[in-house]
């Protein structure tokens, strides 16, 4: 009888509780109430002081739709803790991880945000790549973007006895047979890796329906190329950097519309330099969710060129080998329109849209 | 001609394989690859069809300890069911109520409800527990877990 | 400047009172982070790259390095007294640790799995110091083709970790193998099996089900004992005592899996879990009573154990002389390098000497005080046994439970777990080894994916298999292995 009992107790307990979180969370509009929940008070707050200008009320939550770690975990990390170390933003800022499938899961977990003041996630390209592959419902269309804070560029390397001396030798070679030369990124096909390389593959005029294109996780993208599994790893710059310093790698074209500063960095050609024209950025920046409160952007879109201006963050960004490319709200939601409707047409003429 | 768990357990996967392979039919094709996404688990599926036919029609010859193992009395059937309730509840509830009340309901009433019948120490336990754990994660590690309707 | 000073600057550095403290702080947070549930190394140096920005860089990384391999060392506690494996790698020691703290021998379980751990981490170190620089080549000679023959190698093991019926074991694995082609395919993009939904497009962690399979699968036979208490007297259990002869049985898999983990951990992709598991089944393989293995076997949970904290300094040879995470781990480690301005890679030994030695001897230090703070606190751990059942079910429950939730923060994930939980229960119940499925989930999707780039590199051709060295050894050895166990058999019951 005593078992009955506990169960029933527990039930009971449960459902008060419930009933409790519920009443919470439903007044703020979203039944996730995980960094929520000290309620109805503070929602009401938001949209704040008289005078229209909006301030945060309660602690900020920075999504970073990746595992710990990664491009866009370092970037929200670093981001939130300049941002309090400088004084920036007041209120604490904490990073939250909602990792897989290339962001989608933490965009569902956006989505379910809407309205909300309090809640930024990091995004870049895969944010306009994954909804176009079909693998993800969401995409930049329905979260505001508030302010792209870096960016970094592409490269194409090869191993340091390759037969190509440059990028029009490789592509020469892949016009006549396609079959013979294996590009190697880190992620799945008409994702960032892969499609740097057939944007510049299809300037110069290659087929891109018989590019061979290999995904390896785990950094075997370098691997393959140092031991001549595959010929062309499509990658970031900094990620090759070192083992061209190091004379294991060579670097055929870097993606940027310029050459770029720094040692190493200043020796790789671009592809424009080579002829062939075009580019391709690895834009990073911070979103809201969809209906944020145009004053909170407002605030945002300030705080964060802030941070963009700020000695601290340069910094971070030589570290990493970031590269500064602030955009407000206005300007970074056109780019984004016009750079999905480029990467659409060549998803297309793969056919991996879905 | 269900005798026999080999039979049953058989069928069952049987019907898993087809079921797997009828999907995998379904994967879409990729133009660019030699060997396809679907390949793969084309082969496992086959093969579990085959090995299921062979499981079909396996003898039974489990050793006596075997069979012991699948007779539970009725009163463990409930003690598992009422433990498998809790933990639905309490996922249920998880990121709703918060990670220091579910854990601390969950651990007492599990621990009461399976016969533990000191209600003092369980209950101190109960409470100890998810919050020193609770504090290591969120101020410690700076992991979030859910807080719920706590303010904290 | 030589490799002979550079060690010794290395030595100054890990030997500095700040450097030996910082050593300290590592493996002690490291242990505590891997005992508890679900966070494993990548979440502990996440955790602690914000700590160390704009302190001296050497000393950082020497830190996050011990919270690297203490992690892994602390990780063994919660697969041995729980059969929750606290980290991944940890998995396989659970086969034979938790029998033997079953038959009240938990101490004892604990101390072959910190004596173990710290002989691994030792011998491999000494290894990492001697050849780091000369094994740079190994860990980027193998190619998809060398990992797919790799991979089949251990898969073809499957048939020696099982008992009882070959049918339900091969089952089992490939049930285990279909889980793991759930989830976006890599080389296409296609989703495949995911139900439409998103929580299935990263396909299913692996703790998530090796905590189902083992952790909650063995609660539902604790709840079906839960009057009685466990084997062996309160005293015994806390006991620490290692004959010589139990000495003497460790010591041929200590010898044997630093030097096996210590190369698996080398190569990109393998870690610490597919070192542990392929060790275990090496030993079992070795062995002259292998019946012994899964019913607490003092081999069975040495070799493990000594496997994957090799394979954790086997790790750091790629990641320090070339610059190449292998592990989701060391990619974690590489983000921690860039953000103290170090850029590893194959220039960081020549630019930065005391960074790599030092990170390297400190590792020497890191063990030993892994041990020293592991083996006093034995007794009190082992005590958790005697926690009365039904506390400890609920406790065991709860670990699983934040473990699961701590990686992937999705409640759908918990639902998981408790399916794969019935799932292996229901297993047991029919016979069905566990073992298997487990290793061909992890072994499985690697084996996919290797093969489909081989063949994509090939345009198609076999003849790829046969062309390098490498994979042509290991398919021989596959074969091999394969028929040896058959012809065995056929053997043995000629002589019956």
């Amino acid at each position: 009888m005593k078992k009955i009992l506990a169960l029933t107790m527990f039930a009971m307990l449960v459902l008060f509780l419930a009933a409790c979180g519920g009443d919470d969370s439903s007044e703020e509009g979203n039944t996730d109430s995980e960094s929520e929940g000290n309620g109805s008070e503070e929602a009401s707050g938001d949209s704040g002081d008289s005078n229209g200008a909006w301030t945060p009320s309660e602690s900020i939550e920075i999504v970073a739709p990746a595992g710990a770690g990664g491009g866009w975990d370092t970037t929200a990390r670093m981001a939130a803790q300049t941002m309090t170390e400088e004084g920036i933003i007041e209120q604490d800022m904490g990073v939250v991880n909602k990792e897989g499938a290339g962001g989608a899961i933490g965009w569902a977990y956006m989505a379910e945000k809407a309205g909300s003041n309090h809640n930024l996630f990091v995004s870049s390209s895969p944010i306009l790549l994954v909804p176009l592959n079909g693998q993800s419902e969401y995409g930049h269309e329905d979260f505001t973007p508030i302010a792209n804070v870096i960016a970094g560029y592409g490269a194409f390397a090869v191993a340091k006895d390759a037969k190509w001396d440059n990028l029009n030798e490789l592509f020469e070679d892949m016009k006549e047979d396609p079959q013979s030369v294996t590009v190697v990124g880190t992620s799945s096909p008409g994702s960032m890796d892969h499609i740097q390389f057939v944007r510049f593959a299809k300037a110069a005029g290659v087929d891109i329906t018989k590019i061979k294109y290999v995904s390896a996780p785990d950094a075997g993208g370098v691997t393959q190329v140092l031991n001549g599994s595959a010929d062309v790893y499509s990658t970031g710059v900094s990620e090759i950097a070192e083992q061209v310093r190091a004379d294991k790698l060579r670097v055929l074209a870097v993606t940027s519309e310029e050459r770029l500063d720094g040692e190493v960095l200043s020796t790789f050609p671009t592809a424009k330099e080579q002829g062939i024209d075009e580019t391709f950025v690895n834009w990073r920046g911070f979103f809201g969710p969809n209906d944020m409160d145009p004053a909170a952007v407002k605030f945002y879109e300030k705080k964060f060129k802030e941070l963009s201006d700020s000695e601290a963050f340069a910094d971070i960004r030589a570290n990493y080998g970031w590269n500064e490319m602030y955009m407000g709200s206005e300007e970074y939601k056109e780019f984004l329109d016009k750079e999905k409707q480029n990467l659409k047409e060549i998803l297309d003429e793969l056919g991996l849209t879905k | 001609m269900l005798k026999g768990v080999n039979r049953k357990i058989g069928l069952i996967l049987f019907l898993l394989s087809a079921g797997y392979l009828y999907m995998s039919f379904q994967l879409p094709t990729y133009p660019y690859i030699p060997v396809d996404a679907d390949a793969v688990p084309k082969a496992l599926g086959w093969v579990l069809l085959v090995l299921s036919i062979a499981l079909f029609f396996t003898k039974d010859n489990d050793t006596e300890e075997q069979k012991a193992k699948r007779h539970i009395p009725k009163k463990d059937v409930m003690a598992l069911l009422g433990v498998l309730g809790l933990l639905i509840i309490y996922i249920f509830l998880f990121e709703i109520v918060g990670f220091i009340l579910m854990t601390t309901l969950f651990v007492f009433f599990c621990s009461w409800f399976l016969g533990y019948k000191k209600h003092w120490v369980n209950a101190i336990v109960s409470i100890v527990f998810p919050v020193f754990l609770y504090s290591i994660f969120v101020f410690l590690l700076q992991i979030n877990l859910p807080q719920g309707i706590l303010p904290i | 400047m030589g490799a002979i000073d550079g060690i010794l600057t290395g030595f100054e550095v890990a030997f500095s009172w700040q450097g030996i403290m910082f050593v300290l702080l590592g493996v002690f947070v490291g242990t505590f982070i891997g005992m508890l549930p679900g966070l494993g190394p990548i979440s502990a140096i996440a955790i602690m790259i914000p700590i160390t920005y704009g302190m001296d860089p050497s000393l950082a990384l020497v830190m996050m390095a011990g919270v690297y391999y203490g992690a892994v060392f602390g990780g063994s506690t919660s697969s041995i007294l729980l059969n929750a494996p606290g980290i991944s790698g940890t998995v396989a020691s659970s086969f034979d640790g938790y029998p033997m703290a079953q038959q009240g021998k938990a101490g004892k379980a604990l101390a072959i799995a910190a004596i173990s751990s710290f002989a691994g981490g030792t011998i491999s170190v000494i290894l990492l110091m001697i050849f780091a620089p000369m094994l740079a080549s190994v860990a980027v000679s193998f190619g998809p083709p060398a990992y797919f023959a790799l991979m089949l190698l251990g898969l073809t093991a499957i048939s020696s970790l099982s008992e009882g019926s070959t049918i339900k074991a091969l089952i089992s694995a490939v049930v285990g193998f279909m889980i793991a082609t759930i989830g976006i395919d890599p080389q296409t993009g296609t989703a495949r099996f995911t139900f439409d939904s998103a929580n299935l497009l990263d396909g299913i962690d692996f703790l998530v089900i090796a905590l189902g399979l083992f952790a909650i699968a063995e609660v539902c036979y604790l709840v079906m004992n839960r009057h009685k208490s466990m084997g062996g007297s309160g005293k015994d259990i806390g006991s620490l005592k290692i004959t010589k002869d139990d000495a003497k049985e460790m010591s041929g898999p200590i010898g044997r899996h630093s030097i096996l983990g210590f190369i698996l951990g080398i190569l990109p992709g393998a870690g610490a879990t597919i070192a542990s598991f392929i060790s275990y089944i090496t030993e079992k393989r070795m062995s002259k009573n292998p019946e012994e293995f899964g019913k607490g076997s003092i081999k069975g949970l040495a070799a493990p154990e000594t496997s994957n904290n090799a394979a954790t300094s086997g790790a750091f040879v790629p990641l320090l002389s070339l610059g190449i995470p292998g592990s989701g781990t060391t990619a974690v480690m590489l983000g921690a390098f860039l953000v103290l301005g170090l850029q590893p890679g194959p220039m960081l030994m020549g630019d930065r000497p005391e960074v790599f030695w030092g990170i390297i001897a400190s590792m020497y230090i890191g063990n030993v005080f892994l041990l020293i703070l592991n083996l006093p606190l034995i007794p009190y751990i082992a005590r958790i046994l005697t926690i009365p059942r039904p506390m400890l079910i609920s406790l065991v429950l709860m670990f699983s439970l934040i473990g699961v939730y701590a990686i992937s923060f999705s409640v759908f994930d918990l639902y998981l777990l408790v399916a794969f939980g019935v799932l292996g229960y229901l297993m047991r119940m029919f016979a069905f080894p566990a073992p298997p499925f487990i290793l061909a989930f992890i072994l499985g999707g690697m084996m996919e994916q290797s093969f489909r780039q081989s063949m994509t590199i090939s345009n198609g051709q076999l003849s790829i298999f046969f062309e390098s060295n490498i994979a042509l050894s290991l398919i021989a050895l596959s074969v091999l292995s394969f028929a040896f166990p058959i012809v065995k058999n056929l053997r043995g019951k000629k002589k019956a």
